[in-house]
C-alpha cells in the first residue's frame, strides 16, 4: 500500500481508506460537514495521489496535439486545461488536467487509478517523437483548496499573490527554497486552486505537511468522500465510473473537450465516424424525490422499460436529495423528463437534469459575489 | 464499556451485524450500534418495516444509507413490529447523534426471547468481536 508524503497527518486524524492503492483518507468529522464546508467555507483535499507526468523537449507540442483532441500548441504559458486520452476507437483512456508551462513543457495531473496506465500509453506513443516523459508523482504533493474563501484561506498560508490569477491559469511560485505551481482549477465546482509542491514528497515530506498544516488552520481539511459527493454533485464525471475505454466523448457529453477540426490525434478517425452515426445514450444527471441511487440502478421509464443506468449515485448534502450521474437513452436526455430509479425491490419518481445540481447562481465558482 | 472510541451499553444486547437490542418491560428497542454509526458516517435515510410486521431473528429488517454506502439491519430478534421511530424521516443523523437513545429505529415484542438471547452478545463478547472485525478490516487495506 502507498502513502502520500500526509500520511502521517491522515493516520491521527481521519478514517483510512483504499484508493488506488493508496491509504486515503475518507472523512476527517464527518462527509457533509466537509462538503458543506466546501460549498459555504473552504475545504482541503490531499490529493497527492494523482498521477502528475512531466513531458518535454523538443517535440512535445506537436507530440501533445497528436495525443490529446484538444489543442495543446496553441494554448498559452500559463494555462491549466481539461482534456482527454483516447484510443484509436475514440474510447476514453483517461481524463485529465494539462498545465502549459512554456512551449514544449508540460505537466500532466492524471487519475491516481490510471497513473501507470497513461505512463505506458504516453511513453509509447512518444517513442518517434523527441520528448522526454516522466513520472514525478511520489516526489511532489499536490493540495487542493476549495470553496468561495478558498482564495483568502491560500493567501494567508503562503503569502502568495492571486489577485491576477485567473480560472484555468496557474502560476509557477517558489517559497522557503521550495517550487510550487497553484492552479486556479478544481474538482467540486467551487473556486479554488490546486497546488503542487515539486520538491516535497513521500521521502522529503516536511515541508508538504507544514504547507497542509498552515492551510488546515484556516479550511477544513476534506476525505475522498466529500470529495466524491461534491463532484457528483457539480455534475462531473469520474474515471471508472463515468468514463472508460468503451466511452467516447459525445456520450460522456464532453464534446467542448474534442478539437474535430485538429487534422489528427489519437482516436479522431474513430471520433468522426462515431459523429456521423447518431447518438444512442448521453451522460446526465437525475434527481429523485426520495430514496438514494447507487452505481448500478437501472433507469425506467412509465412503463417499466430500462431507459438508462445510474454511474454514480449519493445523497446531496446540499439539496438535501438522492442524485446521480447516469447514462440515458437519447429519447429520455431532456432536462425535466420524468423517469422512475429502481431501488433494490422499489422504485423512486426521478427527473431528469443536466448537472450540476445546484443553483449556480447560489453555489459553485459562477455564484454572484457577496 | 468502552472499546477503542466506541460506547457499548453494558445493558443491552448486540449482533454481530452491529445492532442492538434493549428489553424494557415486554418489548425491546432495537438500533444499530456506535462502531456502525461511526462506520457508515452520515446517516442520510432509514428505511423501516410498518408497524404489525413480523421478523425472524437476523432477518432483514431495512436498511441504513449514509452518503457513501447503503447497509442491511438485520433484526436481532423474532417477534413483531409494534412501532419505528418516526424522528428518524426527518433527522436520520439521529442515528449517529444518539445510536443507542433518541436514534433506536423499530420496537418489537419478541416471540421467542429466552431462547434467542443466547444467539445475542454482551457488550464485552461484542467488544472482543469488534477486535477482531477491525483487525481483519486492517489487513483488508
Amino acid at each position: 500500500m502507498k502513502e502520500t508524503p500526509l500520511y502521517q497527518y491522515h493516520r491521527e486524524k481521519s478514517r483510512i481508506t483504499e484508493f488506488a492503492g493508496f491509504e486515503m483518507p475518507l472523512w476527517y468529522t464527518s462527509i457533509s460537514e466537509e462538503h458543506l464546508a466546501v460549498r459555504n467555507r473552504v475545504g482541503i483535499f490531499d490529493i497527492s495521489h494523482m498521477g502528475r507526468i512531466l513531458l518535454n523537449g523538443p517535440d512535445s507540442d506537436e507530440f501533445l496535439d497528436h495525443l490529446i483532441p484538444t489543442r495543446a500548441a496553441l494554448q498559452p504559458p500559463g494555462k491549466s486545461f481539461y482534456t482527454l486520452l483516447l484510443n484509436e476507437r475514440g474510447g476514453i483512456e483517461d481524463d485529465l488536467i494539462v498545465l502549459k508551462n512554456a512551449a514544449n513543457d508540460y505537466l500532466l495531473v492524471v487519475n491516481a487509478v490510471n497513473t501507470s496506465k497513461d505512463l505506458e500509453h504516453v511513453t509509447r506513443r512518444a517513442k518517434e517523437y523527441r520528448v522526454g516523459v516522466s513520472g514525478i508523482t511520489s516526489q511532489s504533493t499536490m493540495i487542493a483548496i476549495q470553496g468561495p474563501e478558498a482564495k483568502r484561506a491560500l493567501k494567508e498560508a503562503v503569502s502568495v499573490n492571486l489577485e491576477e490569477l485567473k480560472r484555468f491559469r496557474f502560476l509557477p511560485y517558489t517559497t522557503s527554497g521550495h517550487r510550487c505551481l497553484i492552479s486556479r482549477t478544481g474538482y467540486t465546482g467551487e473556486d479554488g486552486f490546486e497546488m503542487i509542491i515539486l520538491d516535497s514528497g513521500v521521502e522529503t515530506p516536511h515541508f508538504a505537511l507544514k504547507t497542509w498544516n498552515d492551510l488546515a488552520g484556516r479550511a477544513m481539511p476534506c476525505g475522498l468522500g466529500a470529495r466524491d459527493s461534491l463532484r457528483i454533485e457539480a455534475g462531473y464525471p469520474l474515471y471508472g465510473q463515468e468514463l472508460d475505454e468503451n466511452t467516447n466523448p459525445f456520450e460522456a457529453d464532453l464534446s467542448w473537450v474534442v478539437a474535430m477540426d485538429k487534422p489528427d490525434f489519437v482516436g479522431r478517425s474513430a471520433l468522426e465516424e462515431i459523429s456521423r452515426q447518431k447518438e444512442s445514450r448521453i451522460r446526465r444527471g437525475v434527481v429523485l424525490s426520495e430514496k438514494v441511487p447507487r452505481p448500478g440502478f437501472e433507469i425506467l421509464n412509465g412503463s417499466g422499460e430500462q431507459v438508462g443506468r445510474v454511474t454514480s449515485g449519493t445523497f446531496s448534502p446540499l439539496i438535501r436529495r438522492g442524485i446521480a450521474l447516469c447514462y440515458l437513452a437519447i429519447d429520455y436526455s431532456e432536462p425535466r423528463t420524468p423517469v422512475e430509479v429502481k431501488v433494490r425491490d422499489s422504485t423512486a419518481p426521478a427527473e431528469v437534469t443536466r448537472p450540476p445540481f445546484y443553483d449556480e447562481s447560489r453555489y459553485g465558482w459562477k455564484r454572484e459575489r457577496e | 464499556m468502552k472499546f477503542r472510541e466506541y460506547n457499548l451499553p453494558d445493558d443491552i444486547l448486540y449482533t454481530k451485524e452491529h445492532e442492538w437490542a434493549r428489553m424494557s418491560g415486554k418489548r425491546v428497542k432495537v438500533g444499530i450500534t456506535d462502531y456502525a454509526a461511526k462506520t457508515l458516517n452520515d446517516v442520510v435515510y432509514v428505511s423501516l418495516p410498518k408497524s404489525g410486521q413480523k421478523l425472524r431473528q437476523m432477518e432483514v429488517l431495512g436498511t441504513v444509507e449514509s452518503i457513501k454506502a447503503v447497509s442491511e439491519l438485520y433484526s436481532p430478534l423474532s417477534g413483531t413490529v409494534t412501532g419505528v421511530n418516526d424522528d428518524l424521516a426527518m433527522k436520520p443523523e439521529l442515528v449517529n447523534q444518539s445510536p443507542y437513545e433518541q436514534g433506536w429505529i423499530i420496537e418489537v415484542e419478541p416471540s421467542n426471547y429466552d431462547s434467542e438471547k443466547r444467539n445475542l452478545l454482551d457488550a464485552k463478547a461484542y467488544s472482543l468481536h469488534l477486535e477482531v472485525t477491525i483487525k481483519k478490516l486492517s489487513q483488508h487495506t
